[in-house]
């Protein structure tokens, strides 16, 4: 295979998903789909539906926590445990091993330890702090998506933490021993050298995460309330429904899915760009 | 004195501990605990039902196990040859088209599977495919193919081509290259890239759910109807099901550490 085949393999890999976005731009405006003709109704009929707005910024407020608390739990562990000894070497290969476990494993674990009748309510019966499962506090189909972010977060951390390790045992360990040689303490270390490097090396990893974690499906039907409805669990609903409208709403939730992903890339690349001066 | 440091890792070795055994453990119990009643903090009978009932002759998760089975198997063998072949390309290329070529290769990572699920189902239907086994087997190929293109993108990026190159010299063809001097040099990337393939199949739940329109059953489906329907010791059976094979994986070919220079570059 040589260079010449390198624009065809990247029209084929990218291919059904560009052919999936036109689709569901073209139904969104009744151009596809067995509506009548374009129309902006869809549009228009998605947003005047106050759900919509709602259930789309409970997923974005779901994702911006689970993805904080999963990036700040791996910056924690890759810089507490960077050292070659045994331990840290322990406590890495323990960070990474939930990475392999489906969504709906992970789901499936949310329910039986975060349940109102699960381990969690078992251990507060028995620690006393309750006398009952409906006196535990609701942690899943609750309104602040409590267990759900709790799930994705310890679902996410892994993936984030391995590429944290390898930030720091990379490029992170020549700057630290120059900043050491230097003269610079433990914390100047940290803020000017260990900081940097992880943040910087983070950003794209935080952001894949954080746009994943807003369209995830499997965890989602298993943990979240159905009041207020999450985006991806909202389009399914929708789009399995028998009604042509209501299938080409979905369609526009789709996109505003994929819109809510490439804002965060756009912001992403802002940040980049405001840093790089100083960097 | 001790340090805040050394406190902080004394405190966390314990939590990482449980955060990686704790699970497994929690399933495991669960798919063979009877009779747990709250708020007993062990179940009341241990036995084999559940495996039984998932497993046994006439049991409905088999039909699904199997499904899902061949779907990865098909889905990371088909992923690993369209990957090795875009990412020998594209990592060929230089400037804007390698750039290009890595960014299609990231879309159907990165694109919420319900997103492409939608899309990509009118198509299928289009074309005849909707709702079938082979439907689904093309969208799980969707996102598979683009994990393995970036691996690959990732192993001929670093790979130097001297052999392929001396073959050729010495006037091997083409697939005489591939034949006789590629694959057997790359035995090891073939296989991670087949069983990375074949971990996105087995683990999809949107896009067998749309693409095949609830008709064709898989693992993950079965196990979300049995937590569904309240039955927790079906669920947490399939749910082991479903976690043994990528850990699987993981464990021996180490792939999450490879993935990291698939994502990174």
């Amino acid at each position: 295979m040589t260079r010449r085949w390198s624009g065809l393999a990247a029209f084929l890999v990218a291919a059904p998903v560009l052919v999936g976005v036109a689709y569901s731009l073209f139904a969104s405006v009744g151009l596809r789909g067995g509506s009548g003709g374009f129309s902006a109704e869809p549009w228009t009929a998605a947003f005047a539906d106050h759900r919509l707005v709602i259930g789309l910024a409970w997923s974005l407020w779901v994702a911006a926590i689970a993805t904080a608390i999963a990036s700040l739990a791996a910056i924690l562990v890759a810089t507490l445990f960077r050292s070659g000894t045994r331990s840290s070497g322990v406590a890495r290969f323990l960070a990474v091993v939930p990475l392999p476990l489906p969504h709906v494993a992970a789901g499936v674990l949310g329910v039986l330890v975060l349940g109102q009748s699960g381990l969690l309510a078992r251990g507060a019966f028995l620690a006393g702090w309750i006398d009952q499962p409906a006196a535990m506090p609701a942690l899943i189909y609750d309104r602040w998506g409590i267990g759900l972010i709790l799930v994705l977060a310890w679902k996410e951390f892994p993936f984030i933490a391995l590429i944290a390790f390898s930030l720091l045992a990379g490029r992170g360990k020549s700057l630290e021993e120059a900043a050491r040689t230097l003269g610079a303490h433990r914390w100047a270390i940290f803020r000017t050298v260990t900081w940097p490097v992880l943040w910087r090396g983070l950003a794209p990893a935080v952001v894949a995460v954080f746009a994943f974690v807003t369209g995830t499906y499997e965890a989602t039907v298993l943990l979240a309330p159905s009041d207020p409805l999450a985006l991806p669990l909202m389009t399914i609903e929708r789009y399995t429904d028998i009604g042509v409208a209501s299938r080409a709403e979905a369609h526009v939730l789709v996109l505003m899915g994929l819109l809510a992903g490439l804002g965060a890339v756009v912001l992403h690349e802002a940040v980049r760009a405001w840093d790089r001066p100083s960097a | 004195m001790i340090s805040m440091p050394t406190v902080a890792r004394r405190g966390l070795l314990p939590i990482l501990l449980l955060s990686a055994f704790m699970p497994l453990a929690i399933l495991m119990l669960v798919s063979v605990g009877r009779d747990w009643f709250f708020p007993a903090l062990l179940p009341g009978t241990i036995d084999l039902t559940g495996w039984r009932t998932v497993l046994g002759s006439g049991a409905r998760l088999r039909p699904a196990l199997i499904a899902s089975g061949v779907l990865a198997v098909a889905t990371g063998v088909a992923a690993m040859v369209f990957g090795a072949f875009a990412g020998s390309a594209i990592a060929s290329a230089r400037g804007w088209r390698r750039v290009v070529g890595a960014g299609a290769a990231f879309l159907p990572v990165a694109a919420p599977p319900v997103a492409v699920a939608t899309g990509l189902h009118a198509t299928l239907l289009g074309a005849g495919l909707g709702s079938s086994i082979v439907g689904v087997f093309i969208a799980h190929l969707v996102p598979a193919c683009g994990y393995t293109t970036l691996y690959f993108l990732g192993v001929f990026t670093v790979r130097e081509g001297g052999f392929e190159d001396a073959a050729r010299t010495l006037g091997a063809g083409v697939l005489d290259v591939i034949r006789r001097v590629t694959i057997p040099m790359m035995r090891r990337e073939l296989l991670e890239a087949v069983l990375l393939g074949a971990i996105v199949s087995w683990g999809q739940v949107a896009l067998t759910l749309v693409a095949g329109g609830g008709r064709v059953r898989t693992l993950p489906l079965e196990v979300m109807d049995y937590l569904m329907a309240g039955q927790d010791q079906l669920a947490a059976t399939g749910s082991l099901l479903l976690a043994i094979p990528p850990l699987i994986a993981f464990g021996v070919l180490r792939l999450a550490l490879r993935n990291v220079e698939m994502v990174l570059p």
